[in-house]
This record gives C-alpha cells, structure tokens and sequence, in this order.
C-alpha cells in the first residue's frame, strides 16, 4: 500500500540519481569537469582530448587595431574578423564604427563607411535605433571599426580569430608580428575571448 | 637600352625600401586631440578637493564653489579656500544651490537638503527603486530633478510633492522621450526661466516650459570638434553669460561653447587636458564668469578662463 513516506523516499531516490547522472556528463565516471580533475593530463576520453587542444585567440584588451591582421594572415581573405558584442552596443545612429569620423551626412552611402569593404550592414530598429551587424565573409580582419567603435563608442566590435576558417599553424604568421602581443593560445574548448560576455556555447569549435 | 632596363630593376629589387605603413591603419589621434590651437580658453588655476569622490559642482550668486562627492560636501570661496565640509551618507551626484543658501543634494535616488553648517533640514521620499538620480536645478519654488534610470525629469516644490513629469515620450505633442544609455543626464534653468535638458542619446538640447511643454530642440550630432558623438554626449552643462551653452563629453573629453541655437562658438579644453577615460565632467559658471570644470579623475576643481 502506498503510504506519503514511499513516496517521498521514491521521489529523493529517483532525483538523487539524475542528479548524480547529469553531475557526471559525457562517458566520464568521475562526475568532475576536466578543468578541475587531476587526470585530465593523461585521461584517453574524447572530452578530456579536447580539453587538451589549444587554438590561437587575440585579447581584445591588448589588441591595438593596427590593422596587420588584414594582411598577415595565411588564409586570404583572413582568418581574423570582427564580432559583434551586441550587449554591450549602444544601437547608436553616428556609429563611430560604422561612420568616417569626417561623414557630414549619416547614410549607408559607401563614401560614408568606414569599412573598406562595406562588410558591416546598417538597419532601422526603431527611433533612434539602428542595428548592425556583420557580413563575415566580407570582413577581411582590418580593425578599422574595432578601433572607431573604441574611439566613439563602448568597443562593441571586437576582433577574433574564427575557427572555422583558421588551420591552426602551429606558428601563427598574425601572432608573430602582432605589436601588442595580443595573441595567445587558448583551449580549444573556450577558444573565443570577447569582452563584455562570456563565449556562447555555439561559438564553440 | 638593356643595361638601362637591368639598372632599373637592380636598384629596384635591392634599393627600393618597401612601404611600411599598412593600408589598413586607421589614424585617429588627430580626431582623438583635435586642434589645440582652436582653444580659446586657458586653465588659470586648480582647486584641490579632499573628498574620497568628487561627482557634482555647483556655484552661488556671492562666488562660492561647491562640491559634492562620496559621503561630503566641500565649499569652496572664490580662491579655492576650503570656507567649510560637513559629511553627509551616500554619494551626492548632482548639487545646486538656493536662493536662501541651503544646498539640495541629489542622491541616488532622494534628494536631501542641507545647509551651509552641515545640518540636514530635509529629506525626500525616494523617487523609486529604478531612480537614478544626476542633476537638480531650482528656481523659486520649483524644483527639477532629472532621473537617469526612469529617463524623465520630476518637477517638485521644495517639500518634495511632485507637481509634474516632463519629457516623457509623446509622439501627439512631439515629445521624443529621453534616450540615456548610460546615467548622464544633464538639465538647467534659463534665463528666460524655462528649462533646458540634454537628450543624450539623441545628442541635443530639448528646451521645455516649466508644465513641461516642449518649446524647441537643437541636435548636433557629429564626431567633429563641432558636434557630439558616442554613449551619452553632452554629459554635462551650464550657462555661460547667462545664455550660452558650455558643454563638456566623455569619450572623448573636451569641453566647448555653443550658442542657443546650437551654433558652435569655441573649445575651452581639449582632450589631452584630461586623462583618457575621465567621465563626469561636471560644469559651473562662477560670478566672475570663470568656467569651472570638475575633474574626478585628479580630484580637482580646475578653472578654465579666455586667453
């Protein structure tokens, strides 16, 4: 006969084991993350193997917008691209990442932009709101509205390396003349390094 | 005509010294400085404050220099001799003075005056717990309290009722509501005894009567030394000769002169008087005509007069 007590001893027991199944994720046994295991030198799982895998990333915080990643890169058009941190961007009409400094009349008028290839898109979002977001396969890494967001904004445009286009050299040609020292190898399993947020999980390689 | 050709492509190959500079480089210093010789203005002295923040400034009719800050007020006479200090909880953002000598302090979100002996003689009921409060302005009666984080301005009488809101939005009335991405927001009494309010996010001056009718507006929005760019610009104002507008930015720190109508008139100081990333510019206008500019970055009170 069911009485409250089975119940409830019931209900503990089968919620203990799913926590102690979701505690544990993946084929590990030992219920930890491998940033806090011991064993995550020498362990042979596929979460422990990337874990172990690095790949390069620039430090928005040191990059100096010196625009050398345009051009250094070994994949043409470069491996390095602007990301947009939309929670930290002020959604501003005189977008100082997307505008000349010199722009007497605010449009998307090409004379006007910034970007040497018109990779960043402008759009209305209500008074006096405007959304910009950025055509990757036209952005070729140059910094020029990194450095105008910095200058005039809150430094929503960020420059990082997009693992979906860069082999991983094992000596990155960016990283060797980078002035500011700005890149650095990353675990491949946090490989994004934007400021403002943390890396979203899809941003993951 | 071989040996030439040869010649050409030796000095070529060997002598030539490639260009370093990459196309790609985007020069900003000079929009970042400006031109330092379009300053009319020269700095004429510092005061020194001794309060652990410094956040609002504020003169009075006889001269006096008033600072608020974290957890105290500190008075100033026209010198920069400390007259008094009294301590006070919580960090006063905005400050303005009445005509009978008692200072209003806007706190974060209550306002509180106090007299010159450091003696409180009224507080508020708090504005709400969104309320951000970052400028107050008074005349007779009236009482202007302008609130970042519920981005409208209360009008009140000097017992706190509220009397009525301005600037709320309002498309019927042509009322564009505040934009304020970040809690700078600037308001003041003209002499013509209506209210002036900066509309940051917008980059313009909305000029309102006291029943909060919007009178007229002047927008410049521009990263030239002529207009305002970035979050929030102007951050601060005051009057100037009673009319003029003296402006000062974040982002790029420069403090200017407009004409009521928005035309630009001069720069008094230029970015490479600030350090980088100083905010809180907070302006005042003394009896002398002197421009008084709060620096919370060095702690002082600096006084910027024409060259």
């Amino acid at each position: 006969m069911l009485c409250r007590g089975t119940i409830l001893t019931g209900l503990a027991a089968t919620t203990g084991i799913l926590v102690y199944r979701s505690a544990k994720g993946g084929n590990c046994s030992l219920g930890s993350s491998c940033s806090n295991c011991s064993k995550s030198d020498s362990c042979d799982l596929p979460e422990a193997s990337l874990f172990r895998q690095t790949v390069w990333q620039l430090d928005p915080t040191k990059c100096i917008q010196c625009g050398r990643c345009a051009e250094n890169c070994v994949m043409t058009p470069s491996a390095v691209k602007v990301v947009h941190v939309y929670a930290m961007c002020g959604y501003c009409d005189l977008c100082g990442g997307y505008l000349k400094p010199d722009t007497k009349n605010i449009s998307t008028a090409a004379e006007n932009q910034l970007c040497p290839t018109s990779a960043i898109k402008r759009k209305f979002v209500e008074d006096p709101f405007y959304q910009y977001t950025i055509d990757e396969p036209l952005c070729i890494g140059c910094a020029k509205c990194v450095k105008g967001c910095d200058a005039f904004g809150n430094g929503s445009l960020q420059l990082q390396v997009r693992h979906d286009r860069c082999v991983n050299c094992n000596e990155c040609a960016i990283a060797r003349d980078c002035p500011a020292d700005a890149f650095s190898r990353v675990p491949a399993n946090k490989p994004y390094l934007l400021q403002g947020i943390e890396a979203k999980p899809e941003e993951k390689v | 005509m071989l040996l030439a050709l040869v010649a050409f492509m030796v000095k070529d190959f060997f002598f030539s010294k490639p260009e370093n500079r990459n196309p790609y480089e985007f020069e900003l210093n000079n929009v970042r400085t400006g031109d330092t010789s379009m300053a009319a203005y020269t700095e004429t002295g510092q005061i020194k404050t001794s309060l652990e923040e410094i956040h609002g400034l504020a003169t009075d009719a006889a001269g006096k220099i008033y600072v608020s800050g974290k957890d105290g007020v500190e008075i100033f006479d026209a010198s920069g001799k400390t007259e008094n200090k009294f301590k006070m909880n919580g960090i006063a953002q905005g400050i303005t003075v009445l005509e009978n000598g008692d200072i209003l302090l806007g706190m974060l979100d209550h306002i509180e005056i106090w007299n010159k002996n450091g003696k409180q003689v009224s507080k508020w009921t708090s504005f709400g717990s969104e309320a951000v409060i970052t400028s107050i302005a008074a005349k007779g009666n009236d009482v202007f309290v302008a609130d970042a984080g519920q981005k409208v301005v209360y009008r009140c009488d000097l017992k706190g009722h509220l009397i009525n809101k301005i600037g709320l939005k309002d498309p019927a009335t042509g009322v564009p509501g505040f934009v304020i991405p970040s809690p700078y927001f600037d308001l003041g009494i003209s002499k013509d005894v209506n209210l002036w309010v900066v509309n940051p996010g917008r980059h313009s001056f909305e000029k309102y009567a006291f029943d909060g009718t919007m009178l007229t507006s002047w927008a410049k929005a521009s990263m030239a030394m002529d207009g305002f760019c970035g979050c929030c610009n102007p951050s601060n104002f005051a009057y100037l000769n009673d009319s003029l507008f003296v402006t000062s930015e974040k982002g790029i720190e420069r403090v200017k002169i407009y004409n009521t109508d928005g035309t630009f008139l001069a720069v008094v100081a230029t970015p490479d008087q600030f350090e980088e990333g100083t905010t809180g510019l907070d302006l005042a206008v003394d009896n002398q005509n002197r421009i008084l500019v709060l620096d919370p970055a060095k702690k002082l009170v600096r006084i910027f007069e024409p060259k």
